[in-house]
């Protein structure tokens, strides 16, 4: 009985060591270990035995029946595997076949770059204000403190509509009509983006439309240092921590006193380039303090509070942020163009 | 403004290089545009004698030189040039030299013999043709014997010098003139100006006084009219370094009149005018308004009709010059002139501005009185100018100035503290700083009482107010010296309108559905609405014109998007762009009334259009053509995403759609959307051969139907019956009206109704058409039974079979 068992225990491990698959294997399991398999029949012969011997011989099926099924279970294991990895095998495909595309479409850089430019002012606490673009020239120059003949106005050669109202040259109409909207001396925090019109021929640095940002800060005692603190923050922020940042005296009739403000080149980090006309520096800003007639003319005490603005060009941010070189590229809305934003 | 370095070295001294002083002064408001060397490319040009001229063996027309270039060993050059001979001196390029034409000078063989270098023409150097005689035009440019071998040509020339071009603010008129630069040179070098001493020898016999006789009658307009007359005048060429300076300020020599009136005007900025007095009726001058339809020949050879506003000086008899701007023919110094009567005025900025506008005509002298001059200097200006004159033994200066000055203008007197000016700038400036800067700039400064009071010299006319000080002490001090801080004071809350909001919203919507955004010019012309196929009475034709337009391409203000949204689509077809997706939103301009006398209606409208492949181009991609649904679809998905629901949408009529390929999406009797083919004719008529297809919406209508937040539906908790209904339907119905039928008798637990086939083909009758909708019904309180539903279907099902004869599909 014991060598009986011994050979059972001996054949059926070789017959599931060569199992082809997992059927096979399920046939092998029935064949010993079923109700009506060998090792069952076996135990069935257990009667003949004498009582002492069948304790031991009982502990003997019951240690080969669990080795086979450990055995078994091994097998199973190893067949499923290998059968998964046949399966996966015949079904690859062309993973470099491209993939099926909803592409999305793309907002226009103007809108990108002055999307950012809002979102750095708007996180300082600066509102958005808007205004007509077709304005009247008191709001456009002479609330600015540019009077008729006045020869600042040649800065700004305009498209008029009558004598006395024209395509806005600058966005700081706005500013006027935010002020006027305002209780007298009360705080201004604002920027006004928009588009602003031109006479000037177009090519590759000009055009007659173009997209413009005014700032205007009003308060108790806002001071020159102010202004330069606030342009600088903004321009890291817009180009990157380490761009260079200078003010230049210069003149606008609406500020007193006024700054142009250079970066240093973002093409050449300041080393000199075609870009900079080789002195490292490009213009980005024109700023400076409220000029005292701007604060009365729209019922703001200049003795009472003082204030500064700015103006930027969007088209100049995104000429540079991008390496667009022809301004011209904004407004031909080139579909191959405008996919790359 | 331009000035070379040399003119600026006659009244100072300092030791910056050009380029260090342009950036002194551009950091301190004096902006240089450019630093200019006028003997760039000179740098190897040497001056050489040819000692030795022989024939080239083997060509007719080359000689070779042997030229003495200062140096031990005399070199060879082969010339074709036929006007050199043995003792000349010329120019010699080096090898190496990079001639200012961007020729650059090597070695090389010319017929088998060695050539060391060129000789140089005039214009091969760069220098001014006109000012040359005719034999120095062509061929070598032959210098003057007695020069030495070896010595820079550039030195020779008068061209070791470098032009500051200045891109003056039009505040500082007193910086266009070499005086009011040096005293901003004075400052910022420390170094100390010095002026010429003017002097000048009066002929005690004449009195100016009494051959002319000078009058203002528009003193609105002239506020000085100061003049000189002098005699036997002796018209010639200006000396050398008067014509160089002149040179380096960009003007040309003329005679030594008319270029010493013009070296007053650059050195003091006071501009000058010289007449001719024999051609002057009635020994006099006046200062008056014109007379309209008075007429001038003006200087530059052309009749002029002057208008009464300008400013004229006249003779007795009629105008001889438009006062700042350009003298009369009639009066103009010419060689036969003996006698000249110097102007020297002061006239109103403004009307010398319109003048000059009016008639184009732009002059170094109409600059400066726009931006003002110093009135207190025109005596200074006629001295002078006579004074040069008289060194150059030019004329005889009568006695005295006539001087018309009816109101002398008083000082300027302007108050601050110094607390004032650190609070308006930021800074902890000491006091003394603050006076030592004004006093530079020759600001008298009165600091005895607590409040500074502080006289404005003449020349500037630009300091009215303490906010004017501050910047002058700012600029001197150093922008670059202030400290940076923040505004202090209330928080304010960073924010934008709803309406901003909104657009910025539109946008990305229609980025996801995979529009581009386009951003086109406000203009447009009117043979745009003839393409567009606008009515001839439309509104939209009563566009608003710009006066004075660019180009006749964008003459009016455009009244709709469209013909932009057309323009990009031309654009980029004829690029190759077959596949377009474009959109815009912009504001539209209409008039309240015309012609135009209150501001303009701007409305913000949203626009765009498709062509091309519905998909990019791929093996497993639809690269069939889009169609009308697309342009329906984006609109539709648009107005779910905007949550604007309960809208109707029928068939719509526009001016540049498809009659039977138009929809229009309305919100009770308001039109929230059109939508639709190009109308073939407007293809044609913009050479389009592409189908395309357009959309337009108003964006503040939008915006009020739009929800501005999300409202959440509880989720269904029973499941919902679904039934599919089937249907032929005669060709012409449309399944907008089935729709219509199918939710008004379906009953309040309808959901959801969705048509998922369509189908025309073979195994229909001609003239019928099946549809196939999908309904869901659903209850929130309980699960639904068949009982329940089978009631509202069928009721569907019989209106259908009543209103269109409708079977079902089996």
């Amino acid at each position: 009985m014991e060598q009986e068992l011994k050979e059972l225990k001996q054949e059926a491990v070789t017959a599931m060591a060569v199992a082809q698959n997992v059927s096979d294997l399920n046939d092998l399991r029935v064949k010993y270990l079923g109700k009506k398999g060998t090792l069952t029949s076996l135990l069935r012969g257990m009667g003949k035995l004498s009582p002492e011997e069948r304790p031991r011989i009982g502990q003997l099926v019951n240690e080969v029946r669990s080795e086979l099924e450990t055995v078994l279970e091994s097998k199973n294991e190893e067949l499923k595997k290998l059968e998964l990895a046949q399966r996966l095998a015949t079904e690859k495909i062309d993973v470099t076949l491209p993939g099926r595309i909803q592409p999305l479409g793309h907002l226009h850089p103007l809108t990108l770059t002055l999307n950012r430019i809002k979102n750095i002012f708007m996180t300082m606490g600066f509102s958005v204000e808007e205004g007509p673009e077709v304005e009247k020239d008191y709001y456009n120059f002479e609330a600015l403190n540019l009077p008729k003949d006045h020869p600042a106005r040649d800065m700004q050669d305009s498209f008029y509509i009558t004598e006395d109202i024209l395509l806005r040259t600058q966005t700081s109409p706005v500013q006027a009509r935010t002020m006027q909207a305002h209780e007298p001396n009360s705080p201004i925090r604002m920027i006004a983006p928009g588009r602003v019109y031109r006479r000037d021929d177009y090519d590759a640095t000009h055009s007659p439309m173009f997209t413009q940002v005014e700032g205007l800060v009003i308060d108790k005692n806002i001071s020159f240092s102010d202004l330069k603190g606030t342009l600088e923050l903004f321009l890291h922020q817009i180009f990157n921590e380490n761009v260079g940042v200078r003010f230049r005296p210069s003149f606008f009739p609406f500020t007193e006193p006024s700054a142009e403000v250079d970066i240093s080149c973002v093409m050449c980090q300041g080393k000199g380039c075609r870009v900079c006309k080789g002195t490292g520096w490009l213009e980005i800003l024109g700023a400076g303090m409220v000029h005292p007639h701007v604060l009365e003319m729209s019922g703001y005490d200049p003795k009472k509070v003082s204030g500064f603005a700015f103006g930027l060009g969007v088209e100049r941010v995104a000429m540079l942020a991008y390496g667009v070189d022809d301004l011209r590229l904004f407004y031909d809305n080139d579909m191959r163009f405008l996919r790359q934003f | 403004m331009q000035v070379s370095i040399k003119w600026l070295k006659d009244y100072i001294d300092f030791t910056e290089t050009p380029e260090e002083l342009a950036d002194k002064l551009t950091m301190a408001g004096i902006p240089v545009e450019n630093v200019l060397d006028p003997g760039e490319g000179l740098e190897k040009v040497i001056t050489g004698r040819i000692e030795k001229l022989e024939k080239h063996p083997d060509a007719d027309k080359l000689q070779i030189c042997t030229i003495n270039v200062g140096q031990t060993e005399p070199i060879i050059i082969v010339t074709g040039a036929a006007n050199v001979a043995e003792g000349q001196i010329v120019p010699v390029a080096m090898i190496g030299a990079k001639l200012p034409t961007g020729v650059k000078i090597s070695k090389g063989k010319l017929r088998g013999v060695m050539s060391y270098g060129m000789l140089c023409s005039a214009s091969e150097l760069k220098l001014d043709l006109e000012k040359l005689p005719e034999t120095q035009k062509t061929g070598i440019y032959i210098l003057p014997e007695d020069i030495e071998p070896g010595i820079h040509v550039k030195d020779i020339l008068g061209l070791n010098d470098s032009i500051l071009e200045f891109e003056l603010t039009a505040n500082r008129g007193d910086c266009f003139s070499v005086w009011g630069l040096v005293r901003e040179v004075a400052v910022l070098t420390g170094n100390v100006p010095k002026w010429p001493v003017i002097s000048v020898k009066e002929d005690a016999a004449e009195k100016s006084a009494d051959l002319i006789d000078i009058r203002i009658e528009a003193q609105d307009l002239c506020s000085r009219f100061s003049s000189r007359v002098i005699k036997n005048v002796k018209i010639g060429p200006s000396p050398e370094w008067m014509q160089q300076r002149l040179d380096g300020a960009g003007i040309r020599a003329v005679n030594n009149v008319v270029d010493v009136t013009n070296f007053v005007m650059i050195e003091l900025g006071q501009p000058m005018h010289a007449y001719d007095y024999d051609h002057i009726t009635g020994r006099t001058l006046a200062a008056r308004h014109a007379v309209i339809g008075e007429e001038l020949h003006t200087l530059d050879d052309s009749s002029r009709l002057a208008q009464a506003d300008m400013l004229v000086i006249a003779d007795a008899k009629r105008v001889a010059g438009l006062a700042g701007v350009m003298g009369g023919l009639a009066t103009e110094v010419t060689e036969a002139t003996t006698t000249v009567v110097l102007e020297a005025a002061s006239f109103n900025g403004a009307s010398v501005r319109r003048t000059s506008r009016a008639c184009g005509l732009h002059s170094e002298a109409s600059g400066r009185f726009e931006r003002g001059v110093d009135i207190v200097n025109t005596p200074r200006a006629l001295d002078r100018a006579v004074q040069l004159l008289q060194e150059m033994g030019a004329c005889t200066v009568c006695q005295g100035i006539v001087d018309v000055y009816p109101n002398p203008k008083q000082s300027v007197k302007v108050c601050f503290s110094p607390d004032q000016i650190n609070r308006r700038l930021g800074t902890l400036i000491p006091v003394a700083t603050m006076i030592d800067i004004l006093q530079k700039l020759e600001f008298v400064v009165d600091n005895s009482k607590e409040v500074f009071e502080v006289l404005v010299p003449s020349w500037r006319n630009d300091v009215t107010c303490m906010e004017d000080l501050s910047e002058e002490i700012a600029r001197i001090y150093g922008f670059e010296n202030i400290t940076s801080t923040r505004p202090s004071g209330n928080v304010m809350q960073g924010c934008q309108s709803k309406k901003q909001n909104f657009v910025d919203r539109l946008k990305s919507i229609l980025s996801g559905l995979g529009m581009n955004e386009a951003i086109s010019f406000s203009f447009t012309n009117p043979s745009m609405f003839d393409k567009l196929n606008i009515a001839a009475d439309s509104e939209l034709r009563q566009a608003v014109p710009i006066m004075n337009p660019l180009t006749d391409e964008y003459t009016l203000l455009r009244t709709t998007l469209l013909s932009s949204v057309f323009e990009n689509v031309m654009r980029n077809l004829s690029r190759k762009n077959d596949d377009i997706q474009l959109f815009e939103i912009a504001p539209v301009f209409a008039a309240q009334a015309l012609p135009v006398t209150e501001q303009l209606i701007e409305t913000w409208k949203l626009a765009g259009a498709i062509t091309g492949r519905r998909q990019v181009v791929g093996w497993n991609q639809d690269n069939s053509a889009v169609d009308f649904y697309d342009a329906k679809g984006i609109v539709e998905e648009l107005l779910t995403q905007l949550s604007v629901s309960r809208y109707t949408v029928e068939v719509g009529e526009h001016y540049a759609m498809h009659p039977g390929k138009t929809a229009v999406f309305k919100k009770g009797r308001e039109v929230l959307a059109m939508v639709g083919e190009v109308h073939p004719q407007v293809l044609d008529a913009l050479s389009i051969s592409k189908k395309t297809y357009i959309f337009e919406l108003d964006v503040e209508v939008l915006m009020k139907y739009a929800a501005e937040s999300v409202h959440y539906q509880a989720l269904p908790k029973y499941p919902a019956i679904s039934r599919d209904l089937a249907m032929l339907v005669a060709d012409d119905i449309s399944a907008g009206d089935i729709e219509k039928i199918i939710m008004k008798n379906a009953g309040n637990l309808l959901v959801d109704l969705r048509l998922f086939d369509l189908y025309n083909g073979e195994q229909i009758e001609k003239g019928q058409k099946s549809l196939a909708f999908s309904l869901q019904f659903q209850s929130n309180t309980k699960t639904l039974t068949d009982a329940e539903v089978d009631p509202y279907y069928n009721a569907v099902l019989k209106k259908l079979e009543d209103t269109f004869s409708a079977k079902l599909r089996s």
